[in-house]
């Protein structure tokens, strides 16, 4: 770390520890301000590291995968199910006798699991009073900052099939 | 006038300095999360500007840090 | 500290060791005396002289502790020992050109004088200035000295080709001048002579 320290003619011990009660005050605050600079360092390495990411990024193939007989729920009826892996938890909604939303049931905030609350018809976490809408994902209130990404479903032949993540894109 | 004792006539400017990184550092701390919190949202387009503005706070607080190490070696010197 | 000065004038002691006793009054080192009182010359005269710590600009003892167990304060004063870091090694005892630290068996401590801090830093004289009769050791401002002595405050000192300088005068002759004082020249005349301490 020599780079890193003012050319001085003592030996670093003699500067971190003066002998002079005046010299210990100038000890601290350099020692905090070098632990400020290297904490400001941290952070540039992650924001570098969210560029590398971002510049690497390839858009990843997602599998087909059977969630539920279309007539399984009834309307306002949950269920729960993982996708793409077993360790991706996503919440399926009936919202009407047509319609099916599926959403990835990690809060966007701290990925607390987020309920269906049916009397207001909307998807809520407990956590931190966060809540989303049933409708796209988008957030009502609370910390979250980002939408719940959504699963795409497609009908087939009266199978739910879950077919791809939308705005879960990292 | 500065009447203060030869040793403590630095510590004003470096008490000024340290709260000038701590003001940077909380800059920083707020665009870390917002780049993430966008990239992770899928606005891959923000990554940029965000590393490139962090590397320009890192510098800044490099700077006043290399001004209290001159300070503290000019007052231990005297 | 408050415009006043220690002056050690070793001429003026009269041996009365009233420094030693009002020294060891002092609750924090109860019993134990920071004054280094020599019989000059114990054998052929009653001459004495009383010494305090003279808290050098750069203290060797704080220098050479590998505890940092020793402090200059931003008002001169060289403390004593801190308690909780001292490990009594006594590099201090062994570096100091004045040999006025002791290593305190009993406590594994270094103790010497520190000007009697508690008083000196709320504007009070140390209590050794305060009660010796022949004032020599005094506690007063330049001013007071220039008026009423003959001698010069001196606070440099040669020990061999290393100079050593200190917040403590010494009073040198009137004719000498501001001179630096060789201090081997006041210690001791003659090889075999041992100089007794009386703690």
């Amino acid at each position: 770390m020599k780079w890193f320290r003012k050319p001085s003619s003592a030996p670093l011990w003699q500067d971190e520890f003066p002998v002079f009660t005046a010299g210990e005050r100038y000890v601290s605050r350099r020692q905090f301000s070098k632990f400020l600079t290297l904490t400001s360092f941290g952070m540039l390495v992650g924001n570098l590291w969210i560029l590398a990411r971002s510049v690497f990024y390839r858009p990843p193939s997602y599998p087909r995968v059977p969630v539920a007989a279309a007539d399984e729920l009834a309307v306002g009826g949950v269920k729960l199910f993982t996708y793409p892996t077993a360790q991706d938890p996503c919440i399926l909604v009936r919202t009407g006798s047509d319609s099916y939303v599926a959403y990835s049931q990690k809060c966007t905030h701290l990925s607390c699991a987020v309920y269906y609350a049916k009397e207001q018809n909307r998807l809520e976490c407990p956590c931190h009073q966060g809540f989303f809408s049933i409708a796209d994902g988008s957030v009502l209130q609370g910390p979250p900052q980002r939408a719940l990404p959504r699963v795409a479903l497609d009908l087939a032949g009266g199978q739910l099939v879950a077919a791809g993540m939308e705005g879960g894109g990292a | 006038m500065n009447t203060d004792p030869p040793q403590n006539r630095g510590l004003t400017a470096i008490d000024g300095a340290m709260v000038l990184i701590v003001v940077l550092l909380i800059v920083q701390i707020w665009l870390l999360s917002a780049t993430l919190e966008s990239y992770l949202a899928g606005h891959r387009e923000a990554a940029m500007p965000g590393a490139i503005i962090s590397g320009i706070l890192f510098a800044a607080c490099l700077a006043l840090y290399r001004f209290v190490d001159r300070i503290d070696s000019e007052v231990r010197k005297g | 500290m408050f415009g006043m000065e220690f002056y050690v004038d070793p001429s003026r002691c009269i041996g009365c060791q009233s420094c030693l006793k009002a020294c060891e009054e002092c609750d924090t080192h109860r019993g134990v005396s920071m004054i280094n009182f020599d019989f000059v010359d114990r054998p052929e005269s009653i001459a004495t002289a009383a010494y305090v710590c003279w808290h050098c600009d750069d203290p060797t003892c704080a220098q050479v502790c590998p505890a940092d167990a020793i402090k200059k304060y931003e008002d001169g004063i060289v403390g004593s020992s801190l308690k909780p870091r001292c490990i009594g090694c006594s590099n201090c005892v062994l570096a100091c050109p004045f040999g006025i630290p002791k290593l305190v068996p009993e406590y594994e401590q270094m103790m010497k004088c520190d000007m009697c801090y508690d008083r000196t830093s709320a504007g009070k004289r140390p209590m050794c200035a305060t009660v010796c009769p022949s004032q020599a050791l005094a506690y007063v401002t330049p001013e007071t000295i220039a008026a009423t002595r003959r001698e010069k405050p001196v606070n440099t000192f040669w020990f061999g080709n290393q100079k050593i300088t200190t917040k403590v005068y010494m009073m040198a002759p009137a004719d000498a001048g501001a001179i630096a004082i060789d201090v081997a020249d006041y210690t001791w005349e003659g090889e075999h002579e041992v100089v007794s301490q009386a703690f």
